[in-house]
């Protein structure tokens, strides 16, 4: 039947020259459910590449998101248009990043909002374009100078480096106070020399454990790839800090120095190891370090599977087939959910009125504040307002969030000396 | 020539232009942005191929001076708030300072240690920012008067620097590339101890090269940090900018300038098409397409485009009418058939010794070459009459003894100056520049006699007639060439700037019997016009015939001098060096 209609359709703009053509497929009704434009949203993260994998788990959790919202009646507000998510890969440097995003403001330009990149790197360099472009756009990126450059479309929800590094130490003292009743009293640090933990540890360096009344045993610095560990951890078994933060960029130096702990017995919690940063609590971190020498070991990041997330998780490990869900599957879920908020209440696709909404959001419930402990609210310069730390802790071969003590998973463990 | 030069002129203009309209015609954010990146790498490639293709000191490492430039503009304009239009100049000047540094120590290496310890430097720089925090600097964005800081809403501004980067460099290498500098870079290239002999001060000219390829790549650098807006020591000094200037000049052409320009305009677009439309796909295979496509494109034309596309065209062309290289009026008649005076002595050795650890290649030799005569070297292999050479002319020093040229101290003195002072030389094993004409071969050999261009390409041609070489021979390529016209075409290299004396290494050998009498014949003639000549030589025949005065070495002392007559009569001579039975075969001919 339909093939006729097509068939004799085609006889008649044949016949009937381009002006007829053009009148008939005007006049030809509309398919169903297709009353309204989709909706652009955008993902620009590494696809491939050494970041394609955190990447990834961004674009899954955006997937999620996007299905969740259009299986239950797109945005309602623009009568129940459906999401459109356009994933464009960032590649691995930071001209592919810049490049990537002008490709989406050249070719996409009904785009109403989008997110990424991943890395602090080329999120700076996306968001160079998109912010010219006045794309409101979302990101999980740590560093500070993001939304320190006066920009009105950019938004950080992570609690940024700075704020990372300078509520780490308040944070962890805090929760070795909540599990052995005692205050930690001196601290350990051993970090490589790349951008992220030279930054992350600056503070905590330059005073910053002294003023909260801890004392600094050792502090040691290596440029990985580290080949042997034993001088490093030879230094920990020698002035056993209460906690030593092993901030390091890679998981395989990490491993070498959870080997050398387990071997001189301050392994499994005997000292609590804080590192830092999603990648490890990642699935696969379980294929290269054993759970044995896991046990144990926290990490400060700036989402984990909190209470009340756990029908994003149900949702995202059905979705996508991975065992959990981790800080990038779920920044990817909830800033898709934010853009769905703030176009429900713009009422109109339009990303200079979307961006305006997400400025005025305040969100205490639903999906979106599910997303990220804490709400979703944006100061003036763009980060989300009282995001805090998650601590997260390997326990029995996985990672559950240990703190903030009222949402999270379990309870952290702490040995008491 | 001059017409090809300003054909090429036009072709860069027409280039230029074409680029611009194009460019201005874009509206699309992203194809603006493409092809200023396109501009950028071509700069890169410009900068590398500057020192890497035309003097073939392979360089891993330009992301040194790339990373510098950006930085350095980034730094004056986040720290000092100066603006990039003087930033991206004053990189330039730090990426020079740079590639001075850097040449010092590292033009006193060759072939791969040169290249790999090019890699070394942005590696290590790559540290050395990252611990200074500069991790991740992005450039503030100025809302009010944008323009003064280079900041354009509109990309194509950016595509109009880029383009006046990329065509100042293109003009720039053309003028290289035409002149004295580019031809010695040439040389060097292909044959460093031929280039010096001929008096090519190579030190000299591949660290003017590298200044100006640091200039480039400075100049790169910094423009595509105002392009970027975030610089990181990754982005910059990473593997990654180095080896795209390597690539594209590779992929385009080595060694022309239009290499680097032809590889970007295909390589930059096609890797990021290739990233666009796959990485999303099957994420990484737009990595494998790229590296397929230059191995491709290496094994078709493992030369670059521009020469496989080159040859083409020459091929499908009718062999075009050989150019009249030379101006017969020029050559100057030749001198009467009188040989000339044996004058006072010109070059002087006193206890001249070299050592090879052990091995005393040339021991305590003394000997006085006077003024016009052929001087001859004999003895066996092994002798050490080469290494003699080889420190007269500078390639070894002497370990002890003195040397002098008409009054002139030798001793310490660099091949270069040693040619400069007028002392020519030829190879046992011809040294030719094999990708360049006999013409162009001589040219490069008469620059130190030469106060300019068009004086040293007199000097050749008057060098080539000299040794009779026909217009038709002095246009072929050298490196299809006989023995015979080798010899000559590296005889008139060494004469072309008019030398007082001329060490011959093995000039003979290798040359059928006609071969020898006539290049014997020219050797004579060179002589008459007033040439001082040493000769090494085996063809004891023709040496007799030859040479006015021998000196005979064996393990590096000499043990004998004087007229021929009188040393193939010494008895030590003909017992340990020429038998028996040549002394009754001399006795016939000498007397």
């Amino acid at each position: 039947m339909q093939r006729t209609d097509t068939f004799v359709r085609r006889l008649v703009a044949l016949t009937g020259g381009l002006a007829a053509c053009a009148a008939f497929t005007m006049t030809a009704p509309a398919p169903a459910g297709a009353q309204q434009k989709p909706v652009k949203i955008a993902v620009i993260v590494p696809l491939s590449g050494p970041w394609a994998r955190q990447g990834t788990l961004v674009k899954f959790g955006a997937e999620t998101a996007v299905a969740e919202i259009n299986e239950t009646g797109g945005i309602k507000a623009l009568g129940g248009a459906k999401l459109e998510l356009i994933a464009i890969d960032a590649g691995d440097t930071a001209e592919k990043a810049k490049n990537a995003a002008q490709r989406l403001v050249a070719q996409e330009p009904d785009v109403v909002g989008g997110m990424g990149a991943w890395l602090s790197t080329f999120t700076l360099a996306a968001t160079e374009v998109t912010e010219r472009a006045e794309v409101p756009w979302l990101t999980l990126s740590y560093s500070d100078q993001i939304t320190a450059r006066g920009f009105k479309y950019v938004f950080q929800s992570s609690p940024t480096a700075g704020t990372q590094s300078t509520q780490a130490v308040p944070t962890l003292i805090e929760l070795g106070k909540s599990a052995t009743g005692k205050a930690p009293q001196s601290a350990g640090i051993i970090g490589d020399n790349t951008a992220s933990p030279v930054s992350f540890l600056k503070p905590m360096r330059e005073g910053g454990l002294e003023k909260l009344g801890m004392k600094v045993v050792m502090d040691e610095t290596y440029t990985p790839p580290l080949s042997d560990a034993t001088p490093l951890i030879q230094k920990v078994r020698s002035s056993r800090p209460e906690f030593l933060l092993f901030i390091s960029s890679t998981i395989s130096d990490l491993k070498l120095g959870l080997e050398k702990m387990n071997e001189f017995r301050l392994g499994k919690g005997a000292i609590p190891v804080v590192g830092n940063g999603a990648h490890m609590g990642a699935p696969e971190v379980v294929k290269n370090v054993s759970p044995d020498l896991l046990e144990g070991l926290m990490f400060i990041v700036a989402n984990w599977q909190l209470k009340g997330q756990d029908r994003i998780a149900e949702r995202y490990v059905k979705q996508t087939g991975e065992p959990w869900i981790t800080q990038d599957g779920l920044a990817g879920y909830g800033h898709t959910w934010i853009l769905k908020e703030a176009l429900e209440k713009a009422g109109v696709a339009d990303k200079v009125k979307v961006a305006a909404e997400i400025r005025k959001l305040d969100l205490k419930s639903g999906p979106a504040a599910d997303a990220f402990p804490g709400g979703v609210k944006f100061e003036a310069n763009g980060r989300r307002a009282g995001a805090p730390l998650v601590i997260v802790q390997w326990q029995n071969g996985r990672p559950v969030s240990v703190y903030p003590t009222d949402r999270a998973f379990a309870k952290a463990i702490w040995p008491k000396r | 020539m001059r017409t090809d030069t300003r054909r090429q002129y036009l072709a860069i203009a027409i280039f230029a232009v074409a680029y611009l309209c194009i460019g201005l015609l874009v509206q699309n954010s992203y194809y603006q942005l493409m092809m200023t990146l396109v501009l950028i790498w071509a700069v890169m490639g410009l900068s590398w191929n500057m020192l890497s293709g035309y003097s073939g000191m392979i360089s891993f490492g330009h992301a040194a001076f790339f990373g510098l430039g950006g930085y350095t503009m980034t730094i004056a304009f986040v720290n000092f708030g100066i603006t990039p239009w003087i930033g991206i100049p004053l990189g330039v000047v730090v990426g020079v300072i740079a590639g001075v540094v850097i040449g010092i120590p590292t033009f006193r290496l060759r072939g791969h240690y040169f290249a790999l310890s090019m890699l070394a430097y942005p590696l290590a720089m790559l540290y050395v920012f990252e611990w200074l925090g500069y991790q991740e600097v992005s450039l503030p964005m100025k809302r009010e008067a944008p323009a003064l800081y280079a900041q354009f809403s509109d990309q194509r501004a950016y595509m109009i620097l880029a383009l006046a980067l990329a065509v100042l460099c293109m003009v720039v290498s053309l003028h290289v590339e035409r002149s004295r500098f580019g031809r010695s870079l040439l040389a060097i290239k292909q044959n460093e101890p031929a280039a010096s002999a001929a008096g090519i001060n190579a030190l000299r000219w591949k660290m003017l090269a590298m200044m100006l390829s640091a200039a480039m790549a400075a100049a790169a650098g910094g423009l595509y940090a105002v392009i970027l807006l975030v610089v990181t020591p990754p982005t910059m000094f990473g593997v990654l900018a180095s080896a795209q200037a390597l690539i594209v000049t590779l992929f385009g052409g080595v060694g022309v300038f239009w290499g680097p320009v032809i590889g970007a305009a295909v390589l930059v677009p096609l890797a990021e098409t290739l990233h666009a439309e796959l990485g999303h796909i099957v994420p990484g295979i737009q990595g494998v397409v790229y590296g397929m496509a230059i191995i491709v494109i290496i094994l078709l034309a493992p030369e670059g485009i521009y020469w496989r596309v080159r040859d083409r065209l020459a091929a499908r062309r009718p062999a075009a009418p050989l150019p009249a290289a030379i101006p017969a009026a020029d050559v100057a008649p030749l001198a009467t058939d009188l040989r000339p005076q044996i004058g006072r002595p010109l070059l002087r050795l006193e206890g001249v010794s070299r050592a090879f650890g052990g091995l005393r290649a040339v021991d305590e030799v003394s000997l006085t070459v006077h003024d016009g005569q052929i001087h001859g070297i004999i003895g066996p292999n092994g002798a050490g009459k080469t290494t003699l050479f080889n420190v007269i002319n500078g390639f070894l020093p002497a370990d002890a003894g003195r040397m002098s040229f008409d009054g002139t101290e030798l001793a310490g003195l660099k091949p270069h100056r040693v040619c400069a002072l007028g002392v020519g030389r030829t190879f046992q094993v011809v040294r030719a520049f094999p990708r360049m004409t006999v013409l162009q071969n001589v040219v490069v050999g008469a620059f130190v006699g030469a106060g300019n261009d068009a004086d040293a390409e007199r000097l050749a041609a008057e060098a080539v007639a000299r040794v009779g070489l026909s217009p038709a021979e002095a246009n072929a390529v050298a490196s299809g060439l006989t023995t015979r016209q080798l010899r000559l075409m590296e005889l008139a290299r060494a004469l072309a700037p008019r030398p007082r004396i001329l060490l011959l290494d093995e000039t003979l050998a290798g040359l059928g019997h006609d071969e020898l009498e006539d290049v014997l014949r020219i050797v004579r003639q060179v002589n008459r016009e007033g040439v001082t000549i040493v000769i090494i030589e085996h063809t004891m025949h023709a040496m007799v015939k030859l040479a006015d005065h021998f000196s005979v070495l064996d393990h590096g002392r000499l043990i004998a001098s004087g007229p021929p007559a009188e040393v193939v009569k010494n008895p030590t001579v003909i017992e340990a060096y020429l038998g028996k039975k040549w002394m009754d075969r001399a006795q016939d001919t000498v007397a």
